[in-house]
């Protein structure tokens, strides 16, 4: 049984604002295998986006991480990232652990060659030699199917979204972390570059073997790629489980409700519809479930307090609900089968 | 009525820049009728909102006309026009920039309804009330004194759409309205837009890059697909979806990545011959898709434009193999379902 | 970002009366930021001053050679001028006039600008070329030379002229801002959607464009004002404005020539009107300052 890679546990971060503070994540807890591809999935409101930037410590003046740890494992040791000093936690960041944001050109410095950032970047983690950094440039761009002599030269509004975002990959695998962090890797892409995207990472993860997490809102990067899932909710963790099991037999509210809420272009239409309502406000947060309101299971006890992670019925599968039993019920067969269809 | 109610007629728009012209649509031609629903569905840069926006008679075309109930559009004056440009509302793409955030709810409404139905007072609260509920905002007084600051995205967006329909329109452009919103309403958005057509006989055009998205919406409806300023096919949207005629909508369909983790991990998939997409400045000879294209026949793709012809099954496509075949690309291809 | 809409929130400012709830949030939002309030006491109080105490306080005019730059004093808070008059009683009835002058100015400038700004931005082409060209050279041209040009030609004779001449020599920034965010505005969701609704050029300039640009109109107006009490304090300081009464730039013109400069005594004859002229600018200043949170919707409740 190996150490997992990433051991975050009660991870909880609030923003200071005006008026009050915001509890934007509310003891995340999980576990992140050697290798393995998580993702992470929730809609706007949800905390997934400081997550992924508290993991790596790259939260704004205004979060404060109020409890929890986040233990990694560099195959030798363990430590707690959230008490890492300025230098170990720079060198943390990239070596161990990198992040690859969404290709917006606002990613980029405008006035630098595509080079420059490179070599700015390898040289901010420690790259002292810059031939060296020039030869792993020039190979990690082979690896995510760019033209080093072409892309290394321009600038950033002279390329795609979709280069952009190989650019953004291959500078995250710089110094060959152990895990890599995507946010949005694949919003705001076009469906042909969509699929480069992905095929480029599933390509990559064989190759290099890092795990992953994907922050996103899109489902099927999900579907695609990852080993595991977690969806989150008003900054909580509400359901943790494989793939399958989270696509075919969800068993919290929230993620069937996404599950339904979502059409696709092959099969059978079934029965799609949205969440009825708005996610709750992060200041004032009522008591109990958060998801009560807009939770067609709700029960009165569910006010009551906010229900933690419990087991369900498949194994390593917990879901944040107390009704989980009849949300099996309620979708019937355990088949591979979608959800829309099941509630059709 | 007789005859489509709103029709683009063979138009172009080109752009002249230092760099030399951009034709960003070339020669489309689209037939609407009343209550009607259809998708503009492509990547960026294929047209599709500048399409859109000839459509919606905010831009006008370089080439071609645009009718309204048969008559061209840029030739009406006076009444005649201000009738037009009442009769066709386009929704935008970004909640947070369709509304102005000086003015509450209630003074985003007021206005047309002032001009155009005289409703002042207590009248015009009532119209605002009735069209709020419409659009699915309730309780509707609770809206009409909130800025646009305090509306989520999907708020923000049906009150959009609630000032489109102070004007009683005829034709809806929704240009990407659902790309900013969350994933878990959009489904209610487009059932707000689609009831628009079947309800109050709205003929409503979305314009989206997203096929599962179109796929829902027009699911009674038709999809046009376009690429690098033209039409390539258009069709009723479950064939089109299950069969694609055009080789560039089979390697849409078969590329796009879904939310079914069987589905999307066993995928045939079809492969091009190239990644890159023609800049516009330097559209390729003949079909414009012909370079990335699997079906590609020298001396044919890359020299004549194919047109928009109908094939069997009451679907149009603009592709020389797919039309000689009388065979949807899709099964030329094998990934038909 | 997400703006969670529960249930309306019952304290809910918009439920009082229009005008009394607009007063009630103006003061709130002022209350945030300490130098605004500070500045909007300031400027109430110089208001209050110069326009309401004169009715309070009689007039004293009576020339009392005995006691010239007296000793300030109780009946004397800040002693007397070179005449025997109460400097308070001249700061009292000296603010009226430049004030007036002052607003008159920036209301003015504001129209041009406001006007011309939207006109070039809406218009474009040739039109826009022309005012801007006019505008450039407006801009370049030493602001306070020109003014004292100006007024040794044209000689106003009432502070109306006065204010029209100034307001002459200000337009020009503001058009400058008006045009560019109009200009902006132009292009945006929500004006296009004005448009197509037939909402007509009128009401897009002003009641689409205009309220987003509230705060540069108010911040412009306020700092126009204290351009023009700089301007007036210096031109009449300069006694190139035969203007009579006794305000604030006056006072300073006979202090000086009157030799108030070398009396320990006189001191406060002096001092008073500067003292004046500037505590109101910086109230202004403060004012405009702590306005800039209150036009911006999005930080209210």
């Amino acid at each position: 049984m190996t150490v997992p890679v990433l051991s975050v546990r009660e991870l909880s971060i609030d923003y200071r604002t005006r008026r009050g503070p915001v509890h934007a994540v509310r003891n995340v807890t999980f576990d992140l295998d050697q290798g393995e591809t998580l993702a992470i999935i929730g809609e706007s409101g949800s905390g997934k986006t400081t997550l992924a930037v508290g993991l790596i410590r790259l939260s704004p003046r205004s979060a404060r991480v109020t409890s929890g740890e986040i233990r990694y494992d560099d195959g030798k040791r363990t430590f707690d990232v959230l008490s890492l000093e300025a230098e170990r936690l720079r060198r943390f960041r990239w070596a161990d652990c990198a992040m690859v944001f969404q290709a917006a050109l606002s990613a980029f410095n405008p006035v630098i060659t595509i080079w420059e950032q490179f070599l700015d970047t390898g040289r901010a983690h420690g790259m002292s030699d810059k031939h060296k950094v020039h030869d792993r440039t020039r190979e990690l761009l082979d690896l995510v199917h760019l033209d080093p002599t072409r892309v290394l030269r321009a600038y950033p509004h002279e390329l795609s979204g979709g280069m952009r975002q190989r650019v953004l990959i291959a500078m995250a695998l710089l110094l060959d972390p152990r895990i890599v962090i995507l946010d949005e890797p694949t919003t705001a892409l076009d469906i042909l570059t969509q699929r480069a995207i992905i095929d480029l990472l599933r390509d990559l993860r064989a190759k290099l073997g890092f795990a992953t997490i994907f922050i996103s809102h899109d489902l099927s990067i999900a579907a695609e790629l990852a080993d595991r899932m977690l969806t989150m909710y008003a900054g909580r963790v509400v359901e943790r489980a494989s793939v399958d099991d989270l696509f075919y037999r969800p068993r919290h509210p929230y993620s069937v409700g996404l599950m339904r809420a979502v059409p696709r272009v092959s099969g059978a239409l079934g029965s799609v519809v949205s969440i009825p309502g708005s996610p709750p406000d992060l200041i004032r947060l009522p008591r109990g479930c958060s998801y009560y309101p807009r939770c067609p299971f709700h029960v009165d006890q569910c006010l009551e307090e906010d229900p933690p992670l419990l087991a369900v019925d498949t194994p390593d599968h917990e879901a944040a609900c107390i009704r989980w039993q009849a949300v099996a019920a309620a979708l019937g067969s355990d088949a591979e089968a979608p959800v829309a269809e099941k509630l059709a | 009525m007789s005859g489509p109610l709103i029709e683009l007629d063979r138009v172009s728009r080109t752009y002249t820049t230092p760099a030399g012209t951009i034709t960003a649509v070339d020669d489309v031609s689209l037939s609407l009728g009343e209550s009607e629903t259809i998708c503009l569905v492509g990547e960026s840069g294929c047209g599709k909102t500048t399409t859109g926006r000839m459509l919606a008679g905010l831009l006008r075309p370089s080439r071609g006309r645009l009718l309204f109930e048969g008559a061209d559009v840029w030739e009406k004056k006076g009444n005649d026009l201000a009738r037009f440009r009442r009769a066709v509302q386009l929704v935008h793409q970004d909640p947070y920039a369709s509304l102005n955030p000086t003015r509450t709810v209630a003074q985003t409404l007021a206005p047309p309804l002032a001009k155009h139905k005289k409703a002042h007072g207590r009248a015009a609260r009532a119209a605002m009330i009735s069209l709020l509920e419409r659009v699915g905002l309730t309780p509707p007084a609770d809206f009409l004194l909130k800025y646009p600051h305090q509306l989520s995205g999907g708020q923000r967006q049906r009150v959009s759409i609630a000032r489109a329909l102070t004007v009683d329109p005829r034709v809806i452009v929704a240009d990407e309205a659902v790309s900013m919103v969350d994933v878990s309403i959009r489904i209610s958005l487009l059932d707000l837009l689609h009831n628009l057509a079947t309800e109050f006989h709205v003929t409503t055009v979305l314009i989206t890059h997203d096929l599962a998205v179109a796929r829902y919406f027009a699911r009674k409806g038709r999809i046009a697909v376009m690429y690098l300023g033209r039409v390539v096919e258009l069709a009723e949207t479950e064939p089109l979806v299950s069969d694609p005629a055009h080789p560039y909508s089979a390697a849409l369909i078969a590329a796009i990545p879904e939310a079914d983790p069987t589905i999307t991990r066993t995928k045939k998939r079809v492969s091009l011959r190239g990644a890159e997409v023609p800049s516009l400045l330097n559209l390729p000879p003949g079909c414009a898709f012909h370079p990335r294209c699997p079906l590609a026949e020298p001396g044919l793709c890359d020299v004549v434009i194919p047109t928009l012809d109908d094939l069997p099954g009451g679907r149009s496509v603009a592709c020389h193999v797919a039309l000689r075949e009388r065979q949807p690309a899709a099964e030329l291809l094998g990934v038909a379902h | 970002m997400t703006a969670a809409v529960t249930a309306i929130d019952r304290r809910d400012v918009t439920r009082l009366p229009g005008p009394l709830a607009s007063v009630v949030e103006f003061l709130r939002m002022m209350s945030r930021k300490p130098v605004g309030l500070i500045g909007l006491i300031g400027v109430v109080f110089f208001l209050f001053l110069a326009y309401v105490a004169p009715f309070l306080v009689p007039l004293q005019d009576q020339v009392d050679v005995t006691s010239i730059y007296a000793k300030p004093s109780f009946l004397h808070p800040l002693g007397t001028d070179f005449q025997g008059r109460d400097v308070v009683n001249q700061i009292v009835y000296g603010g009226g006039d430049i004030i007036t002058t002052a607003i008159l100015a920036a209301l003015f400038s504001t129209l041009i600008a406001i006007t011309f700004g939207s006109i070039a931005a809406t218009l474009g082409g040739r039109i826009d070329s022309l005012i801007l060209a006019i505008t450039d050279v407006a801009l370049t041209i030493p602001q306070l030379i020109l003014l004292i040009v100006i007024a040794a030609i044209f000689r106003p004779t009432s502070f109306f002229a006065l204010a029209v001449i100034l307001a002459l020599l200000q337009w020009p920034a503001l058009l400058r801002q008006i045009r560019a965010q109009v200009l902006s505005l132009k292009e945006r969701d929500f004006v296009e959607a004005a448009r197509s609704l037939d909402l007509g050029l009128l009401h897009i300039i002003f009641r689409e464009m205009l309220p987003n640009m509230r705060s540069y109109i108010v911040i412009h107006f306020i700092i126009a004002m204290t351009l023009a009490i700089y301007a007036q304090a210096a031109i009449m300081f300069l006694g190139l404005v035969p203007l009579s009464g006794r305000n604030w730039a006056i006072m300073l013109y006979f202090a000086y020539n009157q030799g108030a400069l070398f009396f320990k005594d006189s001191f406060f004859y002096l001092m008073g009107p500067i003292m004046a002229i500037a505590l109101f600018q910086l109230s202004l200043v403060w004012l405009a300052s702590g306005l800039e949170d209150v036009f911006n919707p999005r930080l209210r409740s």
